[in-house]
């Protein structure tokens, strides 16, 4: 199988992904480190108590000073899924349709490859872009025991797994809506809007009853709105991520094999 | 033999635009086949349907024998594309843009690829960001010609070179045609293709008007006749001769348009006392500009 055009995506964007994995990282390291100075801060506890709707908004449940409501808090339910999605949800955009309109998808499409195999290698670059992200913060959350945090290997690994494939699968709705549209802008906007309306399902579920129903189709339900960090993620959550990805690369895949390149 | 390009009934609309109307076409192998046309007359869209970057609303195409819907994979290992908005990499440099071209089509023998950049003198150690339009041109021509396909499609393809430099495209042309391979080249540079062309179509508004050799194209082509007499002449006297038109008389001073054969004309001038004459062939160009005014009073269309 060639991999040539995922590994010219890769090489042209390996500053920025080192930009991001850093930021990150510095991040990462400072929400873990800061842990031992709220861990026995009561008052923190009631201030999100006192506001269930707030703390939803920010996608907090439970005691913020557990090491998982930390985790949860602070990076796995809000910052760290946003910053992912930046990056799947910019480049599923810009690989099909950004690259049409610059110009440079031709002379790619002119090469003797299927459309599909082009498609299944700009998903393997998203992957592999994402995969360094959630393997930085990931190891620096496992750094993070040093600083008092009460957390297993097994569960940073499975919740960041859930992530990822959130994060893939608005990346993957992004590349389809550009493979349709051949425009990068409603490629964004579409990926964009997906990800926030899912968000908001999943971070007012706990608050609003009236979108309880709705939460099933969230993706940021499946993959950190129940508190997968204490959890744990279930096989039924990685189920749905994994064929809601199948689903939107297959989608990728036939809505490019139509697109007029220009 | 299989011709290099076959279209027939080939049509693409852009909502309510047609860009391409019902475009038969045949390019056979060896020889550079000229596509002629402003902006906008359709030669950009039918090459990308050519290399099935594009879906025809309807009609089919075929390259080197192959559908062009089909057989898309193998078309693209058997051609060379240069697309007419060449646009590169901004950070990667000329030889970064090679090497990676080689790799994706499974190229391993860079000598020839390093042999066309030195024929163009291409800047190979610059990022692409920082190459002028001419010198990104001749990088996109070394990505075309360097797997030494059976045909390229080139879109407007000396579009930013300089003199030298379209010379130097010409002669690879030619080389390219005698090794029996086979050239297709968008262009409104008629001088160029006036002089390089084997055989020449010409699109207006997405539908093909003409499809010609050069010389049968300029045989075809009006002749100017400028002649001078001794005395005063009457425009009547031209009347009866077919093909002849009076453009202007002044006195013993006559210009006429000729189509067709010329004696008839010549023996009625040499027995009026002429004291000079000229006559002149239109030019590509004038006749391109009268095909693109009214194809009808050329006797076109011509498209076989």
């Amino acid at each position: 199988m060639r991999t040539d055009i995922a590994r010219l995506d890769l090489a042209n964007r390996r500053r920025s992904l080192t930009g991001y994995c850093l930021g990150m990282a510095v991040y990462a390291l400072v929400v873990v480190a800061m842990y031992p100075a709220f861990k026995t801060s009561t008052s923190l506890d009631k201030l999100i108590a006192s506001d269930s709707t707030a703390a939803a908004l920010f996608g907090v449940t439970g005691r913020i000073s557990s090491s998982g409501g930390w985790l949860n808090g602070n990076i796995y339910a809000n910052f760290f899924p946003l910053i992912l999605l930046l990056l799947t949800v910019g480049y599923g955009a810009a690989c099909l349709a950004g690259q049409d309109e610059d110009g440079t998808l031709g002379p790619l499409a002119a090469l003797p490859l299927r459309r599909a195999a082009i498609v299944a290698q700009k998903a393997a670059a998203m992957a592999i872009q994402a995969a360094a992200l959630t393997v930085t913060v990931a190891v620096l959350v496992v750094i993070g025991r040093s600083f008092q945090l009460d957390i297993t290997i097994a569960s940073v690994a499975s919740v960041s797994a859930a992530i990822f494939l959130m994060a893939l699968d608005f990346g993957l709705i992004a590349m389809t809506a550009g493979a349709l549209t051949g425009r990068k802008g409603t490629a964004i906007g579409a990926g964009t809007a997906l990800a926030a309306a899912s968000y908001l399902i999943s971070s007012l579920t706990p608050v609003a009853p009236w979108i309880r129903p709705a939460r099933y189709a969230s993706l940021f339900y499946w993959s950190v709105g129940n508190s997968q960090i204490s959890n744990g993620v279930s096989p039924g959550s990685y189920t749905v991520l994994i064929i809601t990805g199948l689903c939107a690369l297959t989608a990728a895949m036939l809505a490019f094999r139509r697109l007029d390149i220009h | 033999m299989t011709a290099a390009i076959e279209t027939s009934g080939l049509c693409k609309d852009y909502g309510a635009t047609r860009a391409v109307i019902d475009l038969d076409l045949v390019v056979e192998a060896g020889q550079v086949f000229a596509f002629l046309g402003p902006n906008g007359a359709g030669k950009t869209t039918t090459i990308r349907m050519l290399l099935a970057l594009q879906r025809p609303v309807s009609g089919r195409a075929a390259v080197l024998g192959l559908d062009c819907g089909r057989d898309s994979v193998e078309i693209h290992r058997r051609i060379g594309y240069l697309p007419g908005d060449l646009a590169l990499y901004p950070k990667m440099t000329g030889r970064q843009h090679i090497a990676w071209h080689a790799r994706a089509r499974g190229l391993r023998d860079l000598s020839f690829a390093t042999e066309l950049a030195g024929r163009f003198d291409a800047v190979l150690d610059r990022p692409a960001r920082e190459l002028s339009k001419g010198n990104r041109q001749k990088i996109g021509l070394v990505l075309a010609f360097m797997s030494r396909p059976e045909l390229l499609v080139l879109d407007e393809p000396t579009s930013g070179l300089d003199p030298l430099m379209r010379s130097e495209f010409a002669r690879l042309a030619r080389e390219v045609v005698a090794e029996g391979r086979t050239v297709f080249w968008s262009s409104h540079e008629l001088d160029e293709v006036q002089r390089l062309a084997d055989r020449v179509a010409i699109i207006k508004q997405g539908r093909l008007i003409a499809t010609e050799t050069v010389e049968h194209l300029r045989d075809s082509a009006p002749q100017t006749v400028h002649a001078r007499f001794a005395r005063p002449i009457a425009p009547s006297l031209f009347a009866g001769i077919g093909g002849v038109s009076v453009t202007s008389c002044d006195g013993g001073a006559v210009q006429l348009e000729v189509t067709g054969a010329i004696g008839p004309l010549l023996r009625m001038i040499a027995d009026h006392d002429p004291v000079d004459f000229t006559c002149q062939h239109a030019g590509l160009d004038e006749l391109f500009l009268a095909y693109y005014r009214e194809p009808a009073a050329l006797g076109a269309p011509h498209a076989h």
